[in-house]
């Protein structure tokens, strides 16, 4: 019963007072927001970040091995890798006949050429060379036309199949189906349309062309070599997978017992673990920046409510000679640090969700705004008026009423 | 007996000296007394005062307020002493710049828990006792020095406390205007109220039914008003009578 009057009457108090000092209110407020706002914005960036990146790590596909000379996250330098042995169509063959993970295989070349339609041209595209397995090796999948098949790669087929940007930079107005263009100035006809993937870290997925494997082999050269994607039933089965892989491939490789693989079997998780481990430390230190931000504001909270309590030295000892308690007094000045905090946080998180938004918008960073946010922030910055409120309220209610009475 | 002090002593420790501002005081006041504690500055009637208002607690000695001993409260029982028990009317009338007559007035009924609704209601009835009734809504810098301590005696008032603790309440008024006030006093002091009033001025302690005269933090004379005002060594009937 007196602690409700003693927090509403805190209130009233709190919220007439800041009425009175509005312009005092606002500068306070803005200290304690602008800490709210850069705690949010980068909050938000990050979480944005996080959850594209899972997004295209499930398209990825969480079930399949990637068989290379190199390793994706390299440790170490990475000319070491460059003299391992190529990787051969046989060695690909023999997987398939030891291995009973496996379920689908595909070899992957790759190299960067451009592409052009008529008079349209597109440069830095990724053409790979491939099989009909790649799609259940990579979770990718068609969106219309048909995917390469087997008659494509044993007649080296000049065939593709295109990604959307593709798409949409050379096939503005026409339907790419059946049109032949150049890749490198060599004729292609389009067969299939993949579905958009968008980007991974910025980095789009769909500026590529897709070709059958001898074909790009001839045209292009054997001289990169090439990976093998392994596609495996059950995720729960991809380290078994792994392990019978090594086997098999140290065999089919004659590498002699003792010494290291001359091969690296890479899943889509290490990318996951080398993003996480860097943005991790990205995280730590722009949250720290962040807090630091809070905690100027919550200092000048401090400092405008020792000033406070200063100017009404004299109303406080009014209030305990009329009777009210120090815990009467505590609660009016906590309250009144909330309030211009929690007003400050409202202000903060609107200014920093706006801000997420913005960066998304204007960059490839997509930053995820959710409304929860916002009672999150509010709360926060009450909590940090509070917190740095405890001892400018603790001495004005330790003040001498006497004393108090007497202050001019 | 409303307020019965044995004894009193109230030490401060100012720098390295001890300041004695109380040294042994005993007195007792009826209810329905209007007593006036007087003595020069330095004298510890503001000393007296503080205690007897529940602001400070003495150093030693007894102090029995409306049959309870309040010299050794906590803080919390104190505060809730002062807001049912006493009313207090100041100098410099303590009122709060922001709130209008009416809030400041309601104040002590805030920290007694009171509903709006009877808040309003006591208050608007406290202030027209004072006669400002037209005057509620308005903030003390619009008011009058003398409306201003009509607020503060509402103020005090409005609790319906046993005992009216005023300082000085004259001290920053014109003599028309104090005569106002002290006019108000004796129309209180004959409705019943006991009232303690500390004042340096032997015009307005004789103006008292009883004076306590205080010297050095002791009592000097205890009388008639009119008496103790005028021959600061009278003698110190007021414990006599009280005792009768």
């Amino acid at each position: 019963m007196r602690l409700r009057i003693d927090i509403f009457e805190g209130s009233r108090i709190a919220l007439y007072s800041l009425r009175v000092n509005r312009l005092r209110t606002v500068l306070t407020t803005a200290g304690i927001g602008i800490g709210v706002a850069t705690l949010l914005a980068i909050i938000g960036i990050i979480q944005g970040l996080n959850t594209s990146f899972a997004n295209q790590m499930a398209t990825i596909g969480s079930s399949s091995l990637y068989i290379s000379k190199f390793p994706w996250v390299i440790k170490g330098d990475w000319w070491q890798y460059r003299n391992r042995k190529d990787f051969t169509l046989d060695q690909l063959e023999t997987v398939r006949a030891q291995s009973t993970y496996a379920t689908a295989l595909a070899p992957i070349a790759w190299r960067i050429a451009d592409v052009g339609f008529l008079s349209e041209q597109v440069s830095l595209v990724n053409i790979m060379g491939t099989r009909a397995e790649y799609l259940s090796v990579t979770g990718w999948e068609l969106g219309s036309g048909r995917f390469l098949n087997e008659t494509d790669d044993e007649n080296r087929r000049s065939v593709a199949v295109v990604g959307m940007d593709v798409v949409d930079r050379l096939f503005p107005n026409s339907d790419p189906l059946g049109a032949t263009i150049r890749v490198d100035n060599r004729p292609f006809r389009v067969v299939g349309i993949l579905s958009r993937r968008g980007k991974i870290l910025g980095d789009s997925q769909d500026m590529r062309v897709v070709v059958p494997f001898r074909t790009f082999w001839s045209y292009f050269g054997k001289r990169r070599g090439f990976s093998i994607g392994v596609g495996i039933a059950r995720p729960q089965d991809i380290d078994a997978a792994e392990d019978q892989l090594v086997g098999i491939l140290r065999r089919a490789r004659n590498t002699p017992p003792g010494k290291p693989d001359d091969f690296s079997i890479n899943r889509p998780e290490q990318l996951a673990a080398t993003y996480r481990q860097l943005t991790g430390a990205l995280y730590g230190v722009a949250i720290g920046i962040g807090l630091i931000t809070l905690l100027v504001g919550g200092i000048g909270i401090m400092n405008i409510m020792l000033v406070s309590v200063r100017e009404r030295t004299r109303e406080i000892g009014i209030r305990r000679a009329l009777g009210a308690r120090k815990r009467t007094i505590v609660l009016q000045f906590l309250m009144e640090a909330a309030v211009v905090s929690g007003i400050g946080g409202l202000g903060g998180t609107l200014v920093g969700l706006f801000g997420a938004k913005l960066v998304s918008e204007i960059t490839p960073l997509a930053a995820v705004v959710d409304p929860l946010t916002v009672v999150g922030g509010v709360s926060f910055a009450a909590l940090v008026g509070l917190l740095f409120g405890i001892w400018p309220a603790a001495r004005a209610a330790n003040l001498d009423p006497v004393e108090a009475l007497r202050y001019e | 007996m409303l307020i019965n002090l044995t004894n009193i002593t109230r030490f401060y420790q100012m720098g390295a000296e001890e300041v004695r501002a109380l040294r042994g005081v005993s007195f007792a006041v009826n209810r329905g007394e209007w007593v006036a504690i007087v003595g020069q500055s330095g004298s510890g009637k503001s000393t007296l005062m503080n205690v007897i208002g529940c602001l400070d607690t003495p150093t030693s000695g007894q102090y029995q307020l409306n049959g309870r001993d309040v010299s050794r409260l906590p803080d919390d029982e104190l505060a809730d002493i002062r807001n049912r028990e006493i009313g207090f009317i100041f100098q410099t009338f303590q009122l709060l710049p922001r709130d209008t007559a009416l809030a400041n007035v309601e104040l002590p009924l805030v920290y007694r828990g009171l509903s709006a609704k009877d808040r309003h209601a006591r208050a608007r009835l406290a202030l027209e006792k004072v006669q400002l009734a037209d005057r509620m809504k308005h903030r003390p810098n619009e008011l009058s020095g003398g409306q201003r301590q009509r607020v503060a005696i509402a103020r005090a008032l409005v609790t319906e406390p046993s005992l009216l603790l005023a300082d000085e309440p004259t001290g920053n008024l014109d003599s028309a205007t104090g005569e106002e006030i002290i006019r108000l006093f004796e129309q209180l002091h004959r409705a019943g109220h006991t009232i303690c009033l500390v004042t340096h001025e032997p015009k307005l302690a004789a103006r008292c039914p009883r004076a306590i005269r205080l010297r050095d933090g002791e009592i000097v004379a205890d009388g008639p008003g009119e008496q103790v005002a005028m021959n600061g060594a009278a003698p110190r009937l007021g414990q006599v009578l009280s005792a009768s």
